[in-house]
């Protein structure tokens, strides 16, 4: 309970969770140097998909500048050049419906992510800081947390607050919050073990400054790692919620909720159900790529190989 | 595990209490001819009256007898209707892990035993779309292609194993698969993370060095070390699996737990809500205390402590 990792086993929490503790434990201490020697192939092909998928979400309503909502196109009509990705059940575009859920995750994804960062962060570094009780209560409501399997607890919590894209982010916001407090948790005592912060203590340096000037600085390696591989959990999550109803509702355009749509229409239809889901992959396969790449940078436990076995750098 | 347990409750049973609606208004709708007192009464038989204190202790002394109170929608109890939602759910769950464990693991090590060949990069690639790939997307994709290249679709109408094995597995084998994936990716990307860390291990080297096979080394020498940390990433699989679960057992109608859950949502009916995701939760507490014991008695290290 006093350390994230209580025995040699990795963090339960969740593996990506996991990997963010052992990438920081094993990182160099001058990180994010490491964007200077990015040979990497996996991390940039992820990279650059995310960098397609925002410029797709900020400017890609500009370049197919077709209303999303508008029904004036025939219904059902499969994908050609004028509707490049076919029409839906009500003539809307598809291609512009596609461009608009894109804005939707991105926005859902980045709103739960920060509230489960803000939140996560001040949890972590007030439990890390003050120990004692404050820490074992916030700590033990953060296990019991994870006794919930993740979207089972964001589909109670969405379902309870009312089906909607605001509630949705709350409630993925919530569900990930706990992998916030525990990474940081794990890095605050670990920093807080430095004599430079005993020193910093002893010039007389109020808890507030130290925390806020030395402490979340030198904790923000891991947060920027875990915020990448939580990206993609809320984004997929976003999309089960609107998938379930639960989540962004119709007529707005959201991959879930157009894929949910789909279903009615598999076999009139294949369009409909192929390109909201390959958008959804699309943007997770790019933030895991370049988790992935970070994680092989940010740890160098993995040497070369003599003959078939695999040596210690 | 008991005050676990216990925490879980309190924190299902705020949840439910802390949202906004009142379920007497939600029943009663916009009937304005009910009067005050029948409200009271319809609390009464609803088990919402009272302080929480007093709520959560006839909840709490009623599950651990067996009493989880009656659903909203029809008075059912709830405990049958959860006792019919559980094996499905664990049919799904176990198929599930069967495919992702028997298939993930010999992918994971011969990615890490061939590392940096064509067909460790293929695996590496192939474990990042599978954890990409949307559960349900691929039960959708999954329904497309056996429609469309088979005309087959799955029966439709839950059928017992016990009734018709053949039937059954033909219905579950879709959702098996679409939830499976995902689990199957991890357990591949474990194995060959810890094959990698246990192959560069001295003992592993000397075993080598004094002519043991190759096959041996990895097999007997190799695997069964690396095999200890993913049965801590499988316990945590299972989380995930029961939320994949929930989403395809819509699709494919099946009536499991998070079916159950999921309608119950839509119905306001909160003692199913209160008693499905309590199953859940404690299932999965269970699952990852079975795991803990699998732990300790694969790496004895772990219980001497």
């Amino acid at each position: 309970m006093s350390d994230p990792r209580p025995t040699n086993r990795p963090v339960l929490a969740a593996d990506a969770a996991g990997d963010a503790v052992g990438a920081w434990e094993a990182m160099p201490r001058r990180r994010l140097a490491f964007l200077g020697r990015w040979h990497n192939p996996i991390g940039i092909v992820g990279a650059a998909v995310i960098g397609f998928n925002v410029l797709l979400a900020l400017f890609g309503a500009l370049v197919w500048s077709v209303d999303p909502d508008a029904q004036d196109a025939e219904r059902l009509l499969p994908p050609s050049w004028g509707n490049p990705m076919g029409t839906d059940e009500l003539g809307r575009d598809v291609l512009a419906r596609i461009i608009h859920g894109a804005q939707v995750s991105l926005q859902v994804g980045a709103i739960a992510v920060g509230i489960a960062l803000v939140a996560g962060t001040l949890i972590g570094l007030f439990a890390g800081f003050h120990r004692g009780v404050v820490d074992a209560v916030l700590m033990r409501v953060v296990d019991l947390m994870f006794a919930f399997p993740g979207l089972v607890l964001a589909i109670v919590i969405a379902g309870l607050l009312g089906p909607s894209r605001r509630n949705a982010m709350i409630a993925i916001g919530i569900v990930i919050t706990p992998a916030f407090a525990r990474v940081v948790r794990g890095a605050v005592l670990e920093v807080m073990g430095f004599p430079y912060i005993e020193s910093t203590r002893a010039l007389g340096a109020s808890s507030r400054r130290v925390m806020t000037r030395h402490l979340l600085p030198n904790i923000a390696a891991p947060l920027i790692v875990l915020v990448t591989v939580y990206l993609s959990t809320a984004i997929l999550a976003e999309a089960a919620l609107s998938f379930l109803g639960l989540g962004t509702q119709p007529p707005e355009a959201s991959w879930g909720g157009m894929l949910n749509t789909a279903r009615s229409y598999i076999d009139a239809a294949w369009w409909l159900s192929i390109f909201p889901g390959a958008a959804i992959m699309f943007v997770c396969l790019g933030f895991n790529f370049l988790g992935d790449g970070l994680r092989d940078i940010l740890d160098p436990r993995l040497g070369p190989t003599v003959g078939d076995i695999p040596v210690k750098k | 595990m008991i005050p676990t347990v216990v925490g879980i409750s309190i924190i299902i049973f705020l949840m439910v209490r802390l949202m906004p609606g009142d379920i007497i208004d939600i029943l009663f709708g916009a009937d304005i001819q009910v009067s005050e007192e029948e409200k009271q009464q319809a609390r009464i038989a609803l088990g919402i009256e009272g302080s929480y204190p007093e709520q959560y202790w006839n909840w709490a002394s009623g599950v651990v007898t067996g009493d989880f109170g009656q659903s909203f929608r029809n008075a059912e109890p709830v405990l049958d209707v959860l006792l019919r939602a559980v094996p499905i759910t664990f049919e799904l769950m176990i198929l599930s892990l069967l495919i992702a464990v028997l298939i993930g693991v010999p992918l994971g090590v011969i990615s890490a035993v061939r590392r940096d060949s064509s067909s460790d990069y293929a695996a590496r690639v192939g474990g990042l779309v599978g954890i990409s790939i949307p559960n349900f997307w691929l039960a959708t994709l999954l329904l497309l292609f056996t429609s469309r290249v088979f005309g087959w679709v799955p029966p439709l109408g839950y059928v017992s194993f016990f009734d018709d094995p053949l039937t059954n597995l033909t219905q579950f084998v879709l959702p098996a698969i679409s939830i499976s994936v995902f689990t199957l990716a991890i357990v591949m990307r474990m194995v060959r993370a810890t094959m990698l860390e246990v192959l560069s291990q001295d003992y592993v080297r000397t075993a080598r060095a004094k002519g043991v096979q190759r096959r041996l080394v990895i097999y007997r020498h190799a695997l069964r070390n690396a095999l200890i940390p993913v049965v801590t990433v499988v316990g945590f699989e299972i989380g995930i699996l029961m939320g994949g679960a929930a989403i395809v057992e819509i699709i494919f109608g099946l009536p499991g737990v998070g079916y159950v859950l999921l309608n119950s949502i839509f119905n306001r009916d909160y003692p199913l809500v209160q008693g499905a995701t309590l199953m859940i939760a404690v299932i999965f507490v269970l699952a990852n205390l079975l795991v803990d014991i699998v732990y300790g008695w694969l790496d004895p290290r772990i219980s001497q402590h």
